[in-house]
């Protein structure tokens, strides 16, 4: 008995010794292909690594003793996750943040410059604007889109007729891609909306092109394709009301007005809590709506001392088309960061006080 | 039951997709294993060996072309079987571009490992291959040909279509006026032209004199690169680099000139059709010049498929007239927009051997007559049958076109230079109020 255990502990411990050794002799050849000190062309290097790696796992599997085996086990079913986790996550958050500290131009790297692209960031006036109108259009779609959901949400929980119909076409424009939805909304507000304004405000082009109204007309459209959304959530919540209460507030005598504001809204303060949350996140990553509506194109006569071109880029954009159009990706990726160091922000305050509240979903 | 089906058919997606993983990771490693076995007896031999792709059809090993203009997309199929049929080596054709841009694409195919033998290049991109790009000075082909593109010595592009771009007039609608295009080379002659051409609006049945369109979003490309492009270049000679040398040089800009250029979009502003020139679109501008409703459009010969596809298009004939906006302005702006680039780590003598083939009589058959691409070969028989060709070779022959080095300037400018163009088309600048923003705001992006 004793004698098997050891011969099988030698064999496990000769596998895992060897499958470090494949292991680390294919990283190597990866390394120096990539450095270019061999041909990239070794075709060798995919099995081998994985041979090393089934040797690892093996030599683990089959060391005695069970307590190791059950963790082995354990890890090989969470592996495939834990793996596409780092691969597709973790990995590239480290390799972003390392190629922000480059000159990097998506293709390779020259030199490393340190925070150099960090301290060129707040010295770019588009980049300011580009915060400055996020954060603004943040602030007017959270409270708008809000208002509006709820509003649409109360009308679709009332007794009237038709609301399955009414509920199903207020979600609708959520369903139509950002994409399109800004090519339709480019030609209402180039083709419709300009025979009203002609009429009326003697301008005979679209909102798109004033930065002042193309930004008013962003929020227009995010508001016609979000507010739909949020509004489910609400009517979830409203439904969630125990009629019981409603009913002793009628027989109370209170009026609509009274229930609404008295028990209908602190009866869904948490429903209002996760779609305020909601709508601040997409609505700071907002990309698709921007790029198929403006581009990004409006012209800022004067801010930090100069003429801005793109009036109408929020952030996301901005680090979009600093990476494709200037061709910077390393100061695209250091963009990148800031606005990822904005959203964890914001993801921890709302977990924060979401946990506080423990909103039940 | 049920949930045990749910729980088999989820386990098999997640198998099924690691398995796709799987697949594409491995395929850059042995694309050649469906190409049969018909090895030639051909000893030649190959400063790069690669002992994945030994067993390609024809003499050599079998490449990929990744090609940046969908437009062309199955004529460039036809021309790889062509090859295919008269040397018996393989050539792949992938296309991307589109929505997509195609040097985008390729540094995620570099990221990948994945890089094609031949590729799309614009000369702006250049500088990002540095060192990884094959000198193709020796080939044979340059001598053929004036455009290829050479970079700092080293000739690293292979040229297959001239483009030019101008004003391009409505013959039918000049000739009814009594116009003569050729006459169009001094600001005099134009404001007089279309003075004419304005006040006959009723009789010529026309929108408007000038199809032209400053709409930023989505046709930046059109007023910050081709009509911009008229500043760097109109009326130089082919190989004079004076106004790209001074903006590359940090930004500056000739004053003058570019005062006569404001005053001469000015013109064009005023005598365009309002619904188009503030935000109109490609689709609506090319229409109302395939429609007859403008005389003039400022886009270039690749309209030319959008026109003859028209239902509305009557058969005019088309040409060019110069943006002149100093006296004696007499040129076109063109070349050659982009180029297939060798990769230095492919299969390069297949390359070469391929593109060599293209610059040869069949391969331009094809890509003059099918593609109706211009040929910048001098040996080239062939004509295209497309509207502008005529009127493009004529000036070409007279030695009137001026390279196009917009194409040379900082990448991302016309973003930042379209939204003047519009500005100015809305009124919200006047002539000397879009010099000196222009100067300003392309200062400042040099500076950035």
């Amino acid at each position: 008995m004793k004698g098997t255990s050891r011969t099988k502990r030698t064999s496990s411990l000769i596998c895992l010794v060897l499958g470090i050794i494949i292991t680390i002799v294919a990283i190597t050849v990866d390394i120096l292909a990539t450095v270019g000190f061999i041909s990239s062309d070794q075709w060798y290097r995919g099995p081998l690594l994985i041979l090393g790696i089934i040797g690892i796992v093996l030599g683990l599997y089959f060391y005695p003793t069970i307590k190791h085996h059950r963790n082995i086990i354990n890890f090989l079913f969470l592996f495939p996750l834990l793996f596409a986790f780092f691969v597709t996550v973790i990995l590239p958050l480290f390799l972003g943040l390392f190629y922000s500290f480059t000159d990097w131009d998506g293709i390779q790297f020259h030199n490393i410059i340190g925070f150099g692209n960090y301290t060129r960031m707040f010295k770019d006036p588009q980049l300011v604007w580009s915060i400055l109108i996020t954060f603004l259009f943040v602030v007017f779609d959270m409270i708008l889109v809000n208002l509006v959901a709820f509003l649409l949400a109360l009308l679709c929980t009332s007794k009237l007729p038709g609301m399955g119909f009414f509920r199903a076409s207020f979600f609708l424009p959520n369903l139509i891609g950002g994409i399109v939805l800004g090519y339709i909304w480019q030609f209402i507000f180039a083709n419709v909306v300009t025979i009203i304004t002609t009429k009326y405000f003697d301008r005979a082009y679209s909102l798109l092109s004033d930065t002042n109204t193309a930004l008013a007309a962003i929020v227009v459209v995010y508001i016609w394709q979000y507010a739909g959304y949020i509004m489910l959530i609400y009517i979830t919540g409203l439904n969630t009301i125990p009629g019981d209460v409603l009913e002793a507030a009628a027989i109370d005598g209170a009026s609509p007005l009274q229930t609404l504001f008295n028990i209908k809204i602190p009866m869904i303060a948490p429903t209002i809590t996760i779609c305020t949350f909601l709508t601040l996140t997409s609505s700071f990553k907002q990309f698709d709506v921007n790029l198929a509506l403006t581009n990004g194109a409006g012209f800022v006569s004067n801010f930090m001392g100069e003429i801005l071109s793109e009036g109408t880029q929020m952030l996301a954009l901005n680090i979009y088309e600093t990476a494709i159009k200037s061709n910077e990706y390393a100061f695209a990726q250091a963009k990148a960061f800031l606005f990822f160091v904005i959203l964890a922000c914001v993801s921890i305050i709302q977990v924060r006080i979401s946990n506080k509240k423990e909103v039940e979903l | 039951m049920k949930k045990k089906l749910l729980s088999v058919l989820l386990a098999g997606a997640m198998v099924a997709s690691l398995a796709a993983c799987g697949s594409t990771g491995t395929d850059t490693t042995n694309t050649s294993d469906n190409t049969n076995t018909e090895a030639k007896a051909d000893d030649k031999t190959e400063e790069k060996t690669d002992a994945t792709t030994s067993d390609a059809t024809g003499s050599l090993d079998s490449i990929r072309l990744v090609n940046g203009k969908p437009e062309i997309d199955e004529q460039l199929k036809t021309l790889a079987s062509k090859y295919n049929e008269e040397t018996g080596n393989v050539v792949e054709v992938e296309t991307i571009g589109g929505d997509q841009k195609a040097s985008d694409a390729l540094k995620a195919y570099y990221q990948a490992g994945n890089m094609p033998d031949i590729f799309f290049v614009e000369s702006n991109d250049i500088p990002d291959w540095e060192g990884k790009l094959v000198d193709l000075k020796d080939e044979q082909w340059t001598e053929d040909t004036d455009s290829e593109l050479v970079v700092d010595g080293a000739t690293v592009g292979f040229p297959y279509s001239v483009e030019a771009t101008a004003l391009g007039y409505n013959k039918d609608l000049l000739d009814k006026a009594g116009i003569d295009p050729s006459t169009l080379t001094s600001p005099a002659a134009w404001t007089e032209a279309v003075e004419k051409l304005d006040s006959m609006k009723d009789e010529l049945g026309i929108t408007a004199v000038f199809g032209w369109c400053a709409e930023p979003s989505n046709l930046g490309w059109s007023s910050g690169t081709h009509v911009f492009g008229q500043y760097l270049d109109a009326g130089l000679a082919y190989d004079d680099r004076t106004y790209i040398d001074l903006l590359n040089d940090g930004g500056k800009i000739d004053e003058k000139r570019m005062k006569d250029f404001a005053d001469f979009i000015g013109m064009m502003n005023q005598y365009s059709d309002p619904a188009l020139v503030i935000d109109g679109n490609y689709d609506s501008q090319v229409a109302g010049f395939a429609e007859g409703k403008y005389v003039f459009v400022t886009q270039g010969n690749w309209i030319a498929p959008n026109i003859l596809s028209n239902e509305n298009y009557s058969g005019f004939e088309m040409g060019f007239a110069p943006y002149a906006f100093e006296d004696g302005i007499d040129t076109i702006i063109g070349g050659v927009p982009n180029f297939w680039a060798v990769y230095a780590e492919g299969h390069v003598d297949a390359a070469k051997a391929f593109l060599q083939w293209c610059s040869e009589d069949s391969a331009q058959q094809i890509l003059v007559e099918q593609a109706a691409l211009i040929s910048p070969y001098t040996d080239c028989k062939y004509t295209a049958d497309a509207p502008f060709a005529a009127s493009i070779a004529e000036y070409i022959a007279n030695g009137k076109l001026s390279y196009w080095h917009t194409m040379e300037k900082k990448s991302g400018l016309e973003d930042k230079t379209s939204v003047i163009f519009q500005q100015y088309a809305k009124g919200a600048l006047d002539a000397d109020g879009f010099t000196s923003t222009i100067a300003q705001v392309i200062a400042s992006y040099y500076a950035n």
